[in-house]
Parts: structure tokens; sequence; C-alpha cells
């Protein structure tokens, strides 16, 4: 049928544009094993320099295309030097928190320059079609399909034959041998960074003018197609990233022609998690290659945690129990409201990334399922709310821990990558699952909470309720890393091969935490329900699980008084910015790299 | 100043700072107290572009406001505070609403997502949350003070489908819709009424707000066979939609939600757009003397940039705010009550706007069959294109 045509065509033209970011992040994956994830911010830099340049100073493409890519290497430069160089000697996983503070930064900055509306970004080539199957393609298609073709071929010569290439690869496999080797490796590091910006700021444009339209809201979608590509074609892996890319466009196109195109995304996550189960490493890395990853536990560096005495926590802990009583404002209550909720989910995602070592990106999707099934029993069973919110709880442990447990065979960046999809996937299933769970409509109406027959609708109950479960769950949680249990959790962490010598059962072990974990988020987003009657697909996305991910890192990895005084730090801040209205975010995003620069171990240290 | 929001206070005492100058804060502060509404919407975020699209319709409404008076020898301001569309800072803000007694009423949020999740409190707190975005079917059901000016899709999408069916003459039809609470229901209402007047839908396919690539959807638009192809979608949306649909050689009538209209549109969409047909609650012609007078102001207040559906509502919303205040007062309850009392309150949406008591909203809207020539927006003239 003609159609199929025009479906692999479409699928490889997409898979075309996503191969410019892939490649950016592959290339840098492959010598710092970083996910990038500014690499979507530098193209929506490069986009907008790209405006500039095209609509206000009216330059002939190939200038458009040189100050953009000169303009975004700078960028990559500054990023290298100032955002990441400094924490180069510090927990593997500082540079990943830090590259998220890094895009929000950038995100802002941008938005505040040219204002959130979305502007046309016209093409500068001519507006001919050529005819294939049935549909046309432009020479926009052909100019991106070589640059990211020429990229890649230029990208492989130089790493395979130029010595500057070699000293790259050199880093990539052992950074201190190279610098024992006489490699200059922050020249190394600058040269990938300013390379790989620069083809991330020309596909933002590239991408721009395909689609005569820039927003500020590009940057995220846009990182996460190509970690995906990147990673299906093999993290770090160039040329496998361009195949990745295309084979990511071919299935979604392929997915849009079976099920319909609410399904797309569903597909592009799905491959991803397959491929990582099947083949861990991507694609098309090769056996001989060095796994990608250290076997031991380099990724989360131990640190001495801060030893706060008991009466001092005791004394805090009394304090927010009274507060009500004080003369503080509802405004002040319901934010901690906020943090003591968001407190849940960070508990539970200090214990599956900090204690086992298993840095979830998708947590939000344990608070979807928990909402979900709390809402869902009792408005369509008549549950009590107290009762529905702990079915909640029990359906988010067994049903994340099935839904989570392909990814246990996976190490570091794999296991984040892995999650991240499967809680894209559980929303879009969310949407989509209209017999149950309404689809986009959502669920309206939810009752509010209530224990044994009494309504907690008042602020001050409300808080109490949070604040208690809170508690209860930080001891519960505290107890559980004092016991034999929690040992074994830090030795998984720490080295996997001497624990699973030691006689650990790997899997069980990690699926004990996801429950706990589990049950935690899903209590916390049961409780979300109830408090906002109104939930739908959206109200627990990405945001919500990079947020928590990032509370837990400035915590301190496992730490579970770190990550209540996270949480309440990354709820409060945005509020105490509120003074700064549309400036917040970017001060908020400076606070978090400052963070991660003076504290990578966290506030209060990794336990 | 027109208002004091936060950021020109911040600005402002910036900027003092900065020169070093002794600007003193009394400066804003006015002989009495301004009558405060607060505003929660997205300043930042992924919804952003609509935050600052509000702010102009409410700038320019405060303006009027202002020179007409005031409000009983009062100024009239709001407080915008951001809530990035996100629930959770929506209820925070709420309850930071609801808890400072300089406040008399609130308008927003943007998403349902946002509004409906803050309602509780609103409705608790005895605060009127002025939802005037919020088609979702269940934000008025929050509570008795939960009241809404958005153009109701029961309304919107029949007069649509009649644009499309009865006048354009379109009988298989092929239905792209944002997949959102909104899309939704708009389309659901739409297909209805398009069967009704005797069209087919041949294929309806939704698509999330994030989506850029619609070539794939499109292959399946064109296996479906359909005579036009009916948006609903925003103008940023919408322009892809119409971009690739003529790019992969589409070349059916297209018509569109009123939601996208917006000078964006065309900005964004360029020749693809041309012979677009759109159903709209007002246009730049129209003679309806609040017509004119908004788009006049708009105009010479923002540099010569066409207002657009957004920034109307806005408008309108700032405006039956007003009228609600000089009616009740500074008293929350009274405001509410005001809702019930208020009768035809001039509004570009719907001429006349009056709130039906038991669905709190309004229904009416005004409607013009528009279509894109030349890169304009202009009244259909009845011409098949």
């Amino acid at each position: 049928m003609s159609s199929w045509l025009d479906y692999t065509i479409n699928g490889l033209i997409v898979g075309n544009v996503y191969a410019l970011v892939a490649v950016g992040l592959a290339l840098i994956f492959g010598v710092s094993r970083l996910i990038n994830f500014a690499q979507g911010s530098i193209y929506l830099v490069g986009a907008y320099i790209g405006w500039v340049a095209v609509v206000q100073l009216h330059t002939p493409l190939p200038l458009t295309i040189i100050v953009v890519a000169l303009a975004a290497a700078l960028v990559g430069l500054i990023i290298e030097r100032f955002g990441l160089r400094p924490l180069q000697n510090s927990v593997r996983i500082a540079p990943l928190l830090a590259t998220i503070g890094i895009s929000f930064v950038l995100d802002q900055l941008v938005m505040l320059t040219f204002s959130p509306n979305p502007r046309a970004l016209p093409s500068q080539l001519p507006d001919v079609r050529f005819q294939i199957g049935g549909g046309t393609i432009g020479p926009l298609d052909l100019l991106i399909a070589g640059v990211g073709l020429t990229s890649a071929l230029l990208l492989f010569a130089f790493l395979r034959y130029s010595k500057l290439g070699w000293a790259v690869r050199a880093t990539a496999q052992d950074r201190d041998a190279a610098m024992q080797m006489g490699v200059d490796v922050n020249r190394v590091n600058q040269a990938v960074f300013g390379i790989a910006a620069a083809l991330g700021g020309v596909s933002g444009l590239l991408v721009g003018m395909y689609y005569n339209q820039i927003d500020t809201a590009m940057s995220l979608q846009a990182t996460l197609k190509g970690v995906v590509a990147e990673v299906v074609g093999g993290a770090g892996n160039v040329p496998g990233a361009v195949i990745g890319s295309l084979l990511l466009g071919l299935v979604e196109s392929y997915g849009v022609a079976v099920f319909g195109t609410s399904y797309r995304n569903l597909f592009a996550f799905l491959l991803l998690v397959v491929v990582l189960v099947l083949r861990p490493n991507g694609l098309f890395a090769s056996a001989r290659q060095a796994p990608p990853e250290p076997l031991t536990g380099t990724f989360i560096a131990p640190s001495r945690p801060v030893r706060i005495p008991r009466w001092a926590l005791l004394v805090v802990l009394g304090v927010f129990a009274i507060l009500p009583l004080l003369p503080v404002s509802l405004y002040v209550l319901q934010t901690l409201i906020n943090a003591w909720l968001l407190g849940m989910l960070a508990l539970s995602l200090t214990l599956v990334a900090g204690t086992i070592g298993q840095v979830s990106l998708g947590h939000a999707a344990l608070l979807a399922i928990g909402a979900y099934t709390s809402a869902l029993l009792s408005l369509n069973f008549s549950v009590p709310v107290g009762l529905a919110i702990i079915g909640g709880g029990l359906t988010s442990a067994a049903l994340g821990t099935a839904l989570i447990s392909p990814s246990f065979r996976l190490r570091g960046h794999y296991v984040s990558i892995a999650t991240l999809a499967i809680g894209e996937i559980v929303s879009l299933v969310i949407l989509n699952w209209e017999g149950v769970t309404r689809g986009p409509i959502g669920v309206s109406g939810i009752p509010p909470l209530s224990l044994f027959g009494y309504e907690l609708i008042s602020p001050t109950s409300i808080y109490w309720f949070s604040f208690a479960v809170m508690v209860v769950l930080a001891l519960l949680q505290a107890r559980l890393l004092g016991s034999h249990l929690g040992r074994s959790f830090r030795a998984i962490r720490d080295d996997d091969v001497a624990a699973r010598a030691y006689g650990l059962s790997l899997n069980r072990y990690k699926s004990l935490a996801f429950i706990f974990g589990g049950f935690a988020a899903g209590i916390s987003g049961g409780i979300a329900a109830h408090l906002y009657s109104y939930i739908n697909h959206e109200t627990f996305n990405t945001q919500q699980s990079i947020l928590a991910l990032t509370v837990v890192i400035l915590g301190g990895l496992g730490n579970v008084v770190g990550a209540v005084v996270g949480s309440v730090a990354l709820v409060g801040l945005p509020e105490v910015f509120r003074i700064a209205a549309e400036y917040r975010i970017l001060i908020y995003g400076i606070v978090l790299l400052l963070l991660v620069r003076f504290r990578p171990q966290g506030l209060l240290g990794t336990i | 100043m027109s208002n004091i929001d936060r950021r020109t206070l911040v600005k402002g005492s910036l900027a003092a700072m900065m020169a070093g100058a002794a600007m003193s804060r009394g400066a804003f502060a006015q002989s009495s107290e301004p009558i405060l509404i607060g505003v929660s919407g997205p300043l930042t975020g992924p919804n952003a572009q609509y935050g600052t699209q509000w702010k102009q319709g409410f700038d320019l409404a405060l303006d009027e406001i202002l020179g007409a008076g005031g409000i009983n020898g009062r100024r009239l301001a709001y407080s915008f505070e951001d809530s990035q569309s996100d629930p959770r800072q929506s209820v925070a803000i709420a309850q930071k609403f609801v808890s400072d007694p300089r406040i008399v009423m609130e308008l927003g949020d943007f998403s349902s997502t946002a509004s409906m999740a803050a309602s509780p409190i609103y409705q608790r707190g005895g605060l009127v949350q002025f939802g005037f975005t919020n088609s979702h079917p269940d934000f008025t059901k929050g509570g008795d003070f939960m009241w809404s000016t958005s153009v109701s899709q029961a309304d919107e999408q029949p007069l649509l489908a009649q644009y499309a069916v009865r006048r354009l003459g379109l009988k298989k039809l092929a239905v792209l819709h944002l997949n959102t609470d909104w899309g939704r229901t708009s389309r659901d209402y739409f297909v209805k009424a398009a069967k009704e007047y005797g069209a087919e839908v041949a294929v309806t396919e939704g698509y999330i707000a994030e989506e850029r690539d619609f070539r794939s959807t499109l292959v399946r638009v064109r296996d479906a066979n359909p005579d036009g192809l009916i948006l609903i979608s925003y103008y940023s949306d919408g322009a892809l939609i119409a971009r690739q649909a003529r790019q992969v050689g589409l070349k059916q009538t297209i018509c569109a939600a009123s939601s996208v209209y917006s000078p964006k549109f065309i900005e964004l969409g360029g020749d693809a757009v041309e012979d677009v047909h759109l159903g709209t609650r007002y246009f730049p012609e129209d003679p309806r003397p609040e017509v004119q007078k908004f788009i006049a102001g708009f105009k010479k207040k923002y540099n010569g940039q066409e207002p657009d559906a957004f920034n109307a509502y806005a408008y309108d919303a700032m405006n039956m705010a007003a009228a609600m205040v000089k009616i009740g007062g500074t008293d929350r309850r009274a405001i509410r009550d005001a809702f019930t009392k208020v009768k035809d309150v001039s509004s570009v949406i719907f001429g006349k706007a009056t709130f039906d008591v038991e669905s709190r909203r309004v229904k009416g809207a005004m409607n013009a069959e528009l279509v894109v020539r030349k890169g304009q927006f202009a009244l259909w003239d009845g011409k098949p294109t």
C-alpha cells in the first residue's frame, strides 16, 4: 500500500530532525558519560539567535548558520567552564543536576529576553517541493539530513583519525590514564562541548525554520526525544545516534499509522524500554566496547553525612507540629502542605535512588498511580477516603515495582533513562485509557480528605494530617536504613558485584526498595488527589519527577532528613522568590547551580 | 502606572537602587489604596505566552477604567501570581489570596489542571474564582464561588459545525483536536452537531500539546478521504497543521475553531493558512462599538499590535470584574452575589454578557464567520474557496 511508503518517508523525515539533537548528546555522553539536559536549551538558544540573525539582521543562510554555530559553541564553552568543570572531581551525579539547573537558567533567559510568545522563523531556502510517494519533501528536509549525516560522519572520522579525536576517546575510556599520558583533559572537554553545542544550536535553527515556529517550550521536548534516540542507538555512539533517531521516527510514524495520533509518544518510549531491556548498551554498541558505566559505585560517591543531634531534630519536629497554633498565615501552611507531600515523594526517591542506587527520573508516575487509584476507588466504589489512599499506596507499590522491574538489570544513567520512559508511558496510558481514567477530561469531583468520618478540609487539619503521614513514613524509613536490610541496600549500591558474591539477590532487594518507595509515593499522590479534587494526566508530569530528583540530590542521597529539608527548600524557594515575578525561576535555577557547585554531595550528605 | 503588579514594583525598585536615586516607594502609593484583584496564571513555564497575553488585556481594561474615574473614586489593580499552570503552585496562590483581606476576587488559572485543583480552597475561603478561560464542563460545578465567561463549547462547536457543513457545504470531515479536556469536549460537541447537520465524520485524531510533526497524522487524514479538515487547535499548533497539510499536498478546505484567531496564526502559518475558515467572536471590521474601542485602544497601547482571542478574553474578564466590584463593593460575598445580579455588561466576546445563574456561565457568544484572505482575517463573503 502506498500509505506505508508515506509513513516510512515521514518517519525518516522526523527521525532526521531528532538526529540533530541526538548526535550532540551522543558526543557529550561519549566523552563525559553525562546526559546533558542542557542540550535542548542550547538548541533553544540557537533557534532564537537564528531568529535575530534572519529577521533582524537579514543574514543569508550560510552566514546565519555560521553565526548560530559560533554563538552556540560559545554558550557550550561557558557551560563547560563554569557549570561543569568545577564539578569534575565531585560525585558523578552532580554534573547531571548541574545540567538541569543550567537548562532552567538558559530557558528562562531566552524567555525573559524574547517573551514567551511563539515566533515565526522563516526558511531562507527556496520553497520547492519534490513529490515522493503521496507526499512531498522540500530543500530543508535535504539540508537537515545533510547536516545530520555530515556531522555524524565528520565526528566519526574526527574521533577515529585525528589526534584530538584520539585524545577524546582516550579520555572517554579512562580519564585518569589519559591525563597520565599527557592528554589535556580539559581541552578535550572544551572541544567536545563546543562542537556539541554548535551542533545543538544549528539544529535549533534548522528545526525552527522547518516548522516556521520557535517558542520557549521547545527545549524539554527536544531533549526528551534526543535522549531516547541517542540511547536507542547506543549512548555515546555518534553514528548509532543517527540510526537510533531514524528508528525512533519510524516507530512513531508506524505507531500513528496503526493506532492513531494520540499513541505516538507511547511507541517512542516503549521502543526505548524494549531496547534497553534487550540490549542495555543500545543497538549499536560493539561487544568489545568497555562497559559504559563503572561496575562499582562511583556513580554515587560516599560522603560524610552531617550529623544532626537528636534533640535538635526533636525541637524542629516540635516546632513544625505546633506551627498551626502559632500566628502564621494559612498561605505558609498551604506551602508547607505542598512541601510535606513532596517530602513523601522525596523519601520514596531517596530510598530508591540514594540507598539502593537506582536513580529514577520517572517517579511522578508513582504519584499518578496512587492518585488515580485513590480517586477512582473513592468515586466509583465509594471506598472511604482513608482506605482509598492506602489502596493508592499499595497499588502504586505493586504496579510501580512491576513496571520498573525490567530496568533492574540496568546501571547508572540507563536506569534514569528507562524510568524516565516508564514515567512517560504511565502518563500516556492515563491519557489514552479512557474507559478507566476518563482520558483527557480528567477525574473531577474527588471527595475531600476524611478520616473515620471526619472531613479534613481546614488547612490546619490537612497540615497536621500530611505532616503526620510524612513523619511516620520518615521514621519507618530511618528504621529501615539502620536495619540489616538497609545495609544490604547500600551494599548493592556501593558494589553490586561484591554484594552478589556475598549472596544478595539484587532483584529481590531492588523490588523491596521499590515496594516501600512506591507505597510512600502512592500515599502522597492519593492525598494530593483528594486535596485538589481534580486530577488529569498532566497533574503529575515529568517536571515533577525532575523536581523530586533535585530534592533528593540537594538533600543528600539516601538521607531521610535531607529529603525533607530539600522538599521544604525547593517548595519554599520559588514561593519566597514570588516577589521577583517572572524572574523567580531564573533565580531558582541560579540558586540550584550554586548549591550543586558548593555542596555536590547534598546539604546533609549521602548516607 | 496602570497597576501595581509585583513585576512593576520590582522593576521600579531595582531601577531605583541601580540609579542610586532616592526614589521613594511612596511614589507608588495613591491617595487611597486600590481595590485589588488576584490573578493566578502562568508567567513562566510552558503556558507562559498566555499569561503575557492576559496581562495586555488586563492592563488595557484597567487604563480605561481608571480613565473613567476608577470605581467609586478608587483605583482597580491586580496582583498577578505566577502559577506555571502547576496545580501545586495554584493551590498555594489560592490560599495566599484567600488569606489576603485586600483581595476582593480572583481571576484564573489558565489550565483546568491548575484551576480546578485550587477551586476547593476558593470555595471554602469564600472568594470568587472567576475562571475566564476554563471551559472544562465541571469547572463551575466546583461550587457557587466558581464563575466563568469562557465560551461554552456546547455553544461554540455547533456554530463551527454550521459554518463547515451548512455554509461551506462540507460533507465528509476529518477532525484534528488537541487531546486536552478542552479539545476533547469540543470535539464531542462538534461531531454531534456536524452529524445533526448531515455530515459524516470520517476520522478524528487527538494530538498532545507538544506535538510538532503532523505528517503521519495527515496521511491518516488523507486516507480517510475527507472534503474538509476541522482544526480544534490553538494558533501555534493550528498553524503547524495547516502548513504541513499544504506541504504534503492536502488541498481540502480547512475550518478552525475560534482559538486560532490571532495575528500569530497568520505569522506562523504564512501562505499555508490562506483560505482557512474560522468562526470567531469578534473581528477587526466588526461594527460593534465595544469591539472598535477594544481594537483601537489595544493598537494604541501596544504599538499597532493586533489583539487576539486571549487578549480579548482577559480584557472582557477585567471589565466584568470591574462591573462586579461596582455592584458588590469590596465584600467578597457581595461580589459573589453581584454575579447573579449583573446584567448586560458590555463585552467583546458576548456583546452584552449576563450570567446564567444555574450554570454560572454566560450564554450566547457572538459569532462571525471569517476567512484568511491575502494574509488578513476578513469576513467571509460566501464565495467558495
